[in-house]
């Protein structure tokens, strides 16, 4: 009951604020009232190209923080271990962590297929971000554990396995978890300035074409709800994975 | 025979083996005795090949078929008390679990991490895991440091029953007294006396 009203009271207090506002403006144009956004919702919610829509976005930010995790994983380990690669290879990663991300969606609009750049993107954003959590981590290893690894004659693979991921996985999830909100936010944007066919990005790039505000503002609440909510699923898989460990 | 000759290692500024040359029997259970920080644990990484000596030479043994048990436990935080006899074992002989925990009386802890384990269990642990390691010597740096006298007489029963010989670095009176040779020794630099 206690945990509820502290839900609900700040959701209450905020959405009478905006309602006063868009009373005080008096233009639905430029800010329309909680009350149009919500019958907007409702019926978005009701077409296949909705879900579609969403299903879509969900795809290719997933898709990104996949392979930007993963890349940057990889590269986290290679630039550790082999000093060459640390030369070459980690200004590199920090030129596109410093990039703006508008600079590479207009870039890479000019080299990957449109429906790809949103997918392509939000990789791009979190590879820096996974390498930079996993050298750190990679670079604080407690060095005795390592020594036991090869006093006991483990493979590589095995001390992989068995010593450096496990040591990791703090590292890993706090990575995760900022990424994650860098992929949604940056996925999002590339889809709002390369639409894709079916994306959220291209229904808000349409409602704010068509000055339809109450479509903009139904969107961009999908995308906060869809973005917290599986914050929150992500962070209690991760937590989850630690208790069993 | 294991001979060292004039072996020199220095930590920064620090020497703790000066040209130290020292014959040690492959064969039965050795114990060096000495002052805490004169180089035992030095000399057993020596052994084991954990530290390069700057100079001299060491024969008679291969590094690579020694267990070494470090003076810190050592355990993974993420793996079970079986897990870490598991880890250490060849695939045919992972079925050898419960010979090893019973081996260090931790019957009853196979599925217990390590911080829920007390000072005296993780030793043992590390122990048993070091000889379920085994080899043609077995480098032991305070292996019963935190075990209960009774528990270390049998362990260390156990321990020679398997007729793997072993150097033990200790300060304990009741497990030099069970060793066949025991090399007294002071420093740093280290030196026999």
């Amino acid at each position: 009951m206690k945990r509820s009203f502290r839900f609900v009271l700040p959701l209450a207090f905020w959405l009478g604020v905006w309602a006063a506002a868009s009373w005080a403006v008096g233009r639905e144009l430029l800010l329309p009232g909680p009350l149009a956004v919500g019958r907007r919702l409702l019926a978005l919610a009701g077409t296949a190209d909705f879900w579609l829509s969403v299903g879509a976005t969900l795809g290719r930010v997933c898709l990104g923080l996949l392979w930007g995790a993963l890349a940057g994983s990889a590269l986290a380990f290679l630039t550790h271990f082999s000093s060459w690669a640390d030369r070459i290879i980690s200004p590199a990663i920090r030129v596109v962590r410093a990039t703006p991300v508008v600079s590479f969606i207009l870039l890479v609009y000019l080299w990957v297929a449109r429906s790809a750049i949103p997918w392509v993107i939000a990789g791009l954003m979190v590879l820096p971000v996974m390498w930079g959590a996993l050298s750190a981590g990679l670079d604080g290893m407690d060095g005795n554990l390592l020594e036991f690894a090869r006093a006991y004659r483990f493979s590589r693979l095995k001390a992989l396995r068995l010593v450096y991921l496990p040591a990791l996985r703090p590292q890993f999830s706090a990575g995760l978890l900022t990424a994650f909100g860098l992929a949604w936010k940056s996925g999002v944007a590339a889809e709002v300035l390369c639409p894709p066919a079916r994306a959220i990005g291209s229904r808000i790039q349409q409602a704010k074409l068509g000055l339809e505000t109450p479509d903009l503002f139904a969107w961009t609440l999908v995308i906060v709800a869809l973005s917290l909510a599986l914050e929150r699923l992500l962070r209690r898989g991760l937590e989850r994975r630690r208790g069993r460990d | 025979m294991i001979e060292l000759r004039d072996v020199t290692v220095r930590y920064g500024d620090k020497l703790v083996l000066d040209r130290f040359s020292l014959d040690i029997p492959h064969c039965g259970f050795t114990a060096l005795s000495g002052p805490s920080g004169c180089g035992k644990t030095t000399l057993l990484r020596v052994l084991a090949g954990l530290t390069r000596p700057e100079g001299g030479t060491v024969s008679g043994l291969d590094p690579s078929r020694t267990a070494f048990l470090f003076q810190e436990d050592r355990l993974l935080p993420w793996r079970t008390v079986s897990q870490h006899i598991t880890d250490v074992l060849p695939r045919s002989r992972r079925g050898e679990a419960g010979r090893w925990l019973a081996f260090a009386e931790l019957e009853g802890e196979g599925e217990s991490y390590p911080g829920t384990l007390s000072g005296g269990m993780a030793r043992r642990l590390a122990l048993a895991r070091c000889a379920a390691l085994g080899g043609e010597l077995l480098l032991l740096d305070e292996p019963f440091a935190g075990v209960d006298r009774p528990r270390a007489a049998r362990i260390l029963e156990r321990l020679r029953g398997l007729g793997v010989p072993a150097i033990l670095a200790t300060h304990q009176p009741q497990v030099l007294a069970a060793c066949g040779q025991i090399i007294s020794l002071d420093g740093p630099p280290l030196k026999r006396v």
